[in-house]
């Protein structure tokens, strides 16, 4: 990796045309109507959730031409007749498979939105902590909640839509000088019975005391080929001297789509450790948002994603270094197969305090058919002076000395280069910190794989 | 068992083996050492068949078959091996489980029954006995990470595993610590039999006092230019190429 210090480069203008914009069709307004006066909190949020509906309403949903999406016409998959999930019950065999965090792991599960009370276990925390559903903390002190959405961004329709439907998702709170040894898993579970076009908007809202330590395991699933929107949007506070391990794995159907936001604000010798791997989904957009905010501070931010068929995949980070002296470090890889379309736009931005930052961007791709498409944009954006900064973007096929090593090892070609691939995205897998987790990633990656099959007994 | 006849070769249509010949019998070690660039690992690489290196003249039998329209896994199934100068890693994929899968291709192209997982394990913990592999290098991704030395180690327990009828050691003592390079020659030693052939490329004499070789050749400019016992190297170290080479020239 080359480092290099860069020259300032002026800030584009906040360009917004509104023809980078569409408006919704009339079923979000339909069921806004149904489903207002039946969401958790109601009384004490309906007139919030109006307004931010009329807000969705105004901003729309993005296309190209908008600055954050560019590669990506979200409306293409987003503006369509979704309607809230149903409810379902769900037995626990159907769950088992995508537990992680081990045994004393404690977990909230929601099935179709909604917590699944049988099947989370959230009790026995250290005191202090926090860790429920915002359909509890609704019900509890939904004046925390309103706090909440207030301090949402207002220039973002997607924001504004899940403000509007959100009335679940998960909070939680680790008081200062907590480190809390047992992981915490999100589930999220996506059944049939969620109807042929549900639409759900959990809301995630994490926050560290300082020298608080968690270990949090997010999954999102599609159960039997079921179809949906999850529209989600989180926000996370990681306290001084505070560590958060963030491992996310997306097992997401065709039928399926994602778009997840996180604000991430980091305190001086915060350490945040995120990992995603992407395993499905008609679209499936990640977005993070981090702010280094003081001196010493961690960031690491890994991903893998690896579309088959028609899947398209975005992902859009932007690191914002704010003080002087800390460290971020995005790597991304991509497999990219069949007709499938991946984007990767990560940006660098390092304010005028900010000396002495190092900030690294790495982003390899595997483009294993004539047809996939994959489009990488590093960007950097500095306005110190004294810096270390560096990005690179690879697209390519297998390396041949790679291939040759293996086949000359007595493996078939086909064999030789699935290993290969296999290798490729597990670099990433490696990263998870919870190794159930890892596993399950990669016995799932196996099967986006040509040839995968064969390599089962690597597991 | 392998017969090179004014092999012509290059790769990138730059022509490097320059009318190559070279026998090896069953059993026997040959030593090829000659300067850099003079092709000692393209000769390697051209007969372990890696992609990109084109044979333009001459030929090379392995046990009577021409082998430069093989691919490089139907050679390693017919029996040839080579030991990398430079090992590639491979994170993410466990060194014996990798190995096993190299095995059971070589055991079924060759129609032999595959072997199971735990007679695997089994034979794979007596190879990195013999050539002194740690049983923790065994769980983890092949080389990655691997010293330069434990890369090499691991080479020559892959050769230990396969059972190649021809080895070829691209280099394997650089990098490697004295004592390092005692176990890894005493590995190969007990892996010598009459029906295993070995090229052995070096710049170092020293290996070849571990490994005694047959004949040792001197390569340069894409020929062997002498050959002769193992009193060659010797000579070679004390009067260096230029004197060698050039006397031959001359
Ligand atoms: N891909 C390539 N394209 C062009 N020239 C190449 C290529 N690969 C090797 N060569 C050249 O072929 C010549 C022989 O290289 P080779 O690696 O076989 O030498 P060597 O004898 O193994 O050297 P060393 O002792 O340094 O390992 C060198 O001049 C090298 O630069
Ligand atoms: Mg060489």
């Amino acid at each position: 990796m080359s480092a290099a210090t860069l020259p300032v480069s002026p800030r584009p203008p906040a360009a917004r045309r509104p023809q980078a914009f569409v408006e919704p069709i009339s079923s979000f307004a339909e069921a806004f109507l149904a489903q207002a006066g039946r969401l958790n909190g109601a009384t004490e949020l309906g007139d919030l959730r109006r307004r931010r509906f009329e807000r969705f309403k105004a901003l729309g949903f993005p296309n190209q031409r908008a600055e954050r999406w560019h590669y990506t016409n979200a409306a293409r998959f987003l503006n369509r007749p979704w309607h809230p999930a149903a409810a379902a019950e769900l037995g626990s065999a159907m769950v088992t498979p995508y537990l992680a965090g081990g045994s004393r792991a404690r977990r909230l599960i929601f099935v179709n939105g909604r917590p699944a009370a049988s099947l989370s276990h959230v009790q026995g925390l250290p005191p202090g902590v926090i860790f429920k559903s915002i359909g509890r903390v609704l019900a509890e002190e939904p004046a925390a909640f309103k706090a909440l959405l207030d301090q949402d961004r207002e220039d973002d329709g997607l924001t504004a839509l899940n403000a509007a439907f959100a009335d679940n998702g998960a909070w939680i709170d680790i008081p200062a000088g907590v480190k809390l040894e047992v992981p915490l898993q999100l589930l999220f579970l996506t059944t049939v019975e969620a109807g042929p076009t549900p639409m759900t908007h959990p809301r995630v809202r994490i926050k560290l005391g300082a020298g608080a330590e968690l270990r949090l395991i997010e999954t999102h699933v599609t159960l039997g080929q079921s179809k949906g929107l999850t529209n989600l949007v989180g926000t996370v506070e990681i306290g001084k001297g505070a560590s958060l391990t963030h491992d996310r794995l997306q097992l997401l159907s065709e039928g399926a789509c994602f778009v997840g936001q996180l604000a991430i604000d980091l305190e001086a010798e915060a350490k945040l450790k995120q990992t995603i791997a992407t395993l499905g989904g008609e679209f499936v957009r990640n977005e993070m948002d981090a702010r280094l905010k003081g001196n010493a501070i961690d960031c690491l931010l890994n991903g893998v994603y690896m579309p088959v068929g028609t899947e398209h995949v975005d992902t859009a980070i932007r690191v914002h270094h704010l003080a002087p002296g800390s460290h971020s470090n995005q790597f991304y890889k991509g497999v990219i197969n069949d007709r499938s379309h991946a984007v990767f736009q990560g940006k660098i931005f390092v304010e005028k305090p900010a000396q002495q930052t190092n900030a690294f961007q790495q982003n390899n791709n595997l483009l294993l058919s004539d047809d996939a498409e994959i489009d990488t944009k590093p960007e950097l954006e500095i306005y110190a002076d004294d810096v270390k900064c560096s990005h690179g973007a690879t697209v390519g096929d297998h390396d041949p000395m790679e291939l040759f090593y293996l086949r000359s090892r007595g493996l078939d070609r086909a064999t030789a280069e699935s290993m290969l691939t296999y290798a490729f995205a597990a670099e990433v897998f490696e990263r998870f910190s919870d190794v159930p987790l890892k596993l399950l990633a990669r016995r799932m990656a196996f099967e986006r794989l040509p040839g995968g099959s064969a390599l089962q007994g690597m597991l | 068992m392998l017969k090179i006849e004014n092999l012509k070769a290059g790769v990138e249509g730059k022509e490097i083996l320059k009318g190559l010949n070279l026998q090896v019998k069953p059993g026997q070690v040959h030593a090829i050492m000659g300067p850099n660039g003079s092709g000692k690992s393209t000769l390697a690489y051209v007969l372990a068949g890696r992609d990109g290196y084109e044979v333009s003249g001459g030929s090379v039998t392995f046990d009577g078959h021409d082998v430069t329209e093989m691919s490089p896994e139907e050679r390693a199934a017919a029996g040839i091996f080579l030991a990398m100068q430079y090992p590639v890693e491979i994170p993410g994929v466990a060194n014996s489980y990798f190995l096993r899968q190299a095995l059971n291709a070589i055991k079924k192209a060759r129609g032999e029954p595959e072997v199971s997982a735990a007679a695997f394990m089994k034979l794979l913990r007596e190879k990195a006995a013999v050539v002194g592999v740690r049983e923790d290098l065994l769980k983890r991704d092949v080389n990655f990470g691997f010293s330069g030395g434990e890369k090499k180690r691991n080479e020559i327990l892959q050769l230990a595993v396969l059972e190649p009828k021809l080895a070829i050691l691209d280099e394997t003592d650089s990098g490697l610590d004295i004592d390092a390079l005692r176990t890894v020659a005493e590995g190969v030693n007990r892996l010598r039999s009459p029906e295993r052939s070995f090229i052995v490329i070096t710049h170092y004499q020293r290996l070849l006092d571990y490994i005694v070789p047959d004949v040792v050749h001197i390569q340069a400019h894409g020929q062997i230019q002498r050959s002769g016992g193992k009193e060659l190297a010797g000579e070679l170290e004390e009067k260096g190429y230029d004197a060698m080479i050039g006397a031959v020239a001359a």
